[in-house]
């Protein structure tokens, strides 16, 4: 099952980063260990914060 | 807030929204895009509104309560140069540094061959764009920002963290001004989110003007592909600060995509068909685009006429806004008309007979926001802005 997901995730790795993120989840999460409980929160709060990231290059080439 | 400030702000709110709609609301909207005249008018200079920006919206706000105006953008002196200053951007002139304190600050493009992005890097920006800006272009506009593999420093790393502070220290003061334009003198905000077009992007910030002519020559398939990469991005940005409300439009800047900047092959290979999905897909979500159509662009109306039905409001610069009207204005809301050049150096009588001209032409049916042409700076007199707004509301009653 595991691996099961690991072969999806993948793909996704190669393809070009989404808009809105700098470092993706699914890259982040393999250097954590197993999380307990609310993997969910972790998650979001990762994508929340690392969107800031995003939202300063950005700007910084479109506003500034 | 008192209850007429309230009523005057929903009346303004519905008057502005009315005509982007492209229909006939009670009178023409107002919405000058007041910039260094706020400072002018304020008893700033430049380098004040420019470097401090709660300078700059105080004189906003001023502005916005001594004039009859419906709405304005909160701050039109957009750029701060404390931030850039904190980051470390080399490309612009601040005022009271580089240029007089009373002149505006400026953009300073490279030479050809010192462009943020080499020839030679399409495919880094094609393959990750997010990535290529943080770990190549950043470190190129950033006097601080050491580049990928040098040495990190005591500035490299102070940059990050006093311009994502200052960046959002900034972001965050215009949800209090935009309350406070609406409690003090009932102005509504007129733009939320900001688009560039991926074309217009490139010439701007990565290859320079003269570098991107030599691509689209020399790599047209290159230029084609980066355009296509900055698609999602730049969708994403102005649907992440587009007003949730969706009354309000984002605005879009255009800069050199148009003739003669470009031939209308080029405009047509690769400026419009990697705008118009943009475009399409803000619109699938609700909000309208506002073309800022800084110069001249009429030779591309045909091309935005395409879009759907009220999906944008044009802005009108040094284009006829007659022909505008004739070719889009049945599907489009328009704004501007009135020269820069008249509000700097023409007479109040000269200003009214201006506006008559362009309501009488263009506005009968609604669909049409007084407005300058560009944005005002401190070259222009306060008596003939008092005009135009003066004018228009007198005679701008339907």
């Amino acid at each position: 099952m595991a691996e099961q997901k690991q072969s999806k995730r993948d793909p996704a790795l190669r393809e070009p980063k989404k808009p809105g993120v700098c470092i993706p989840w699914e890259e982040k999460v393999k250097e954590l260990k197993e999380i307990s409980a609310d993997k969910e929160l972790v998650r979001k709060v990762w994508e929340d914060i690392d969107a800031l990231g995003y939202v300063y290059i950005w700007q910084c080439l479109l506003s500034f | 807030m008192a209850k007429d400030m309230e009523q005057l702000y929903t009346e303004r709110l519905k008057r502005y929204v009315t005509a982007m709609r492209n229909e006939k609301p009670d009178k023409i909207p107002i919405r000058p895009f007041v910039a260094e005249f706020t400072a002018k008018y304020a008893g700033y200079t430049c380098q004040q509104v420019t470097h401090d920006y709660e300078k700059a919206f105080a004189a906003a706000r001023k502005c916005a309560a001594d004039f009859d105006w419906d709405a304005i953008v909160p701050n039109m002196v957009y750029v701060w140069t404390g931030l850039t200053q904190a980051i470390g951007t080399k490309y612009y002139a601040v005022p009271g540094i580089d240029v007089p304190p009373d002149t505006g600050f400026q953009y300073l493009e490279p030479p050809e061959e010192k462009a943020f992005m080499k020839p030679d890097e399409y495919d880094q920006l094609i393959n990750d764009p997010t990535g290529f800006l943080f770990n190549v272009w950043l470190p190129r506009i950033s006097a601080d920002v050491s580049a990928m593999g040098e040495p990190t420093s005591y500035r490299n790393n102070l940059s990050f963290l006093k311009g994502g502070m200052a960046m959002l220290n900034y972001f965050n003061a215009f949800g209090t001004q935009i309350e406070l334009m609406r409690t003090e003198s009932g102005t509504v905000s007129a733009i939320s989110g900001i688009l560039k077009a991926p074309f217009d992007i490139i010439a701007d910030k990565l290859r320079g003007y003269l570098g991107l002519v030599s691509d689209v020559l020399e790599r047209p398939d290159k230029v084609l592909a980066a355009c296509e990469a900055l698609i999602p991005h730049l969708t994403h940005v102005a649907l992440s600060g587009a007003d949730p409300d969706k009354n309000v439009p984002i605005g879009f800047w255009m800069h050199r995509g148009c003739v003669p900047f470009f031939s209308k092959e080029h405009f047509e290979k690769f400026y419009w068909p990697t705008l118009k999905p943009i475009i399409e897909e803000i619109w699938a979500n609700g909000h309208q685009v506002l073309f800022y159509a800084e110069g001249d662009w009429n030779a591309h109306l045909k091309a935005f006429a395409e879009l759907p039905d009220g999906s944008i409001v044009y802005h009108v610069d040094m284009g006829d806004i007659f022909e505008v009207h004739k070719v889009i204005g049945d599907k489009f809301c328009i704004s501007g008309g009135i020269p820069n050049y008249l509000l700097s150096v023409g007479k109040p009588d000269e200003v009214r007979d201006y506006c008559k001209k362009i309501i009488d032409g263009v506005a009968g049916d609604g669909g049409y926001i007084m407005d300058a042409s560009a944005i005002v700076q401190n070259d222009a007199k306060v008596e003939n802005i008092k005009a135009m707004t003066d004018f228009t509301r007198e005679y701008g009653v339907y």
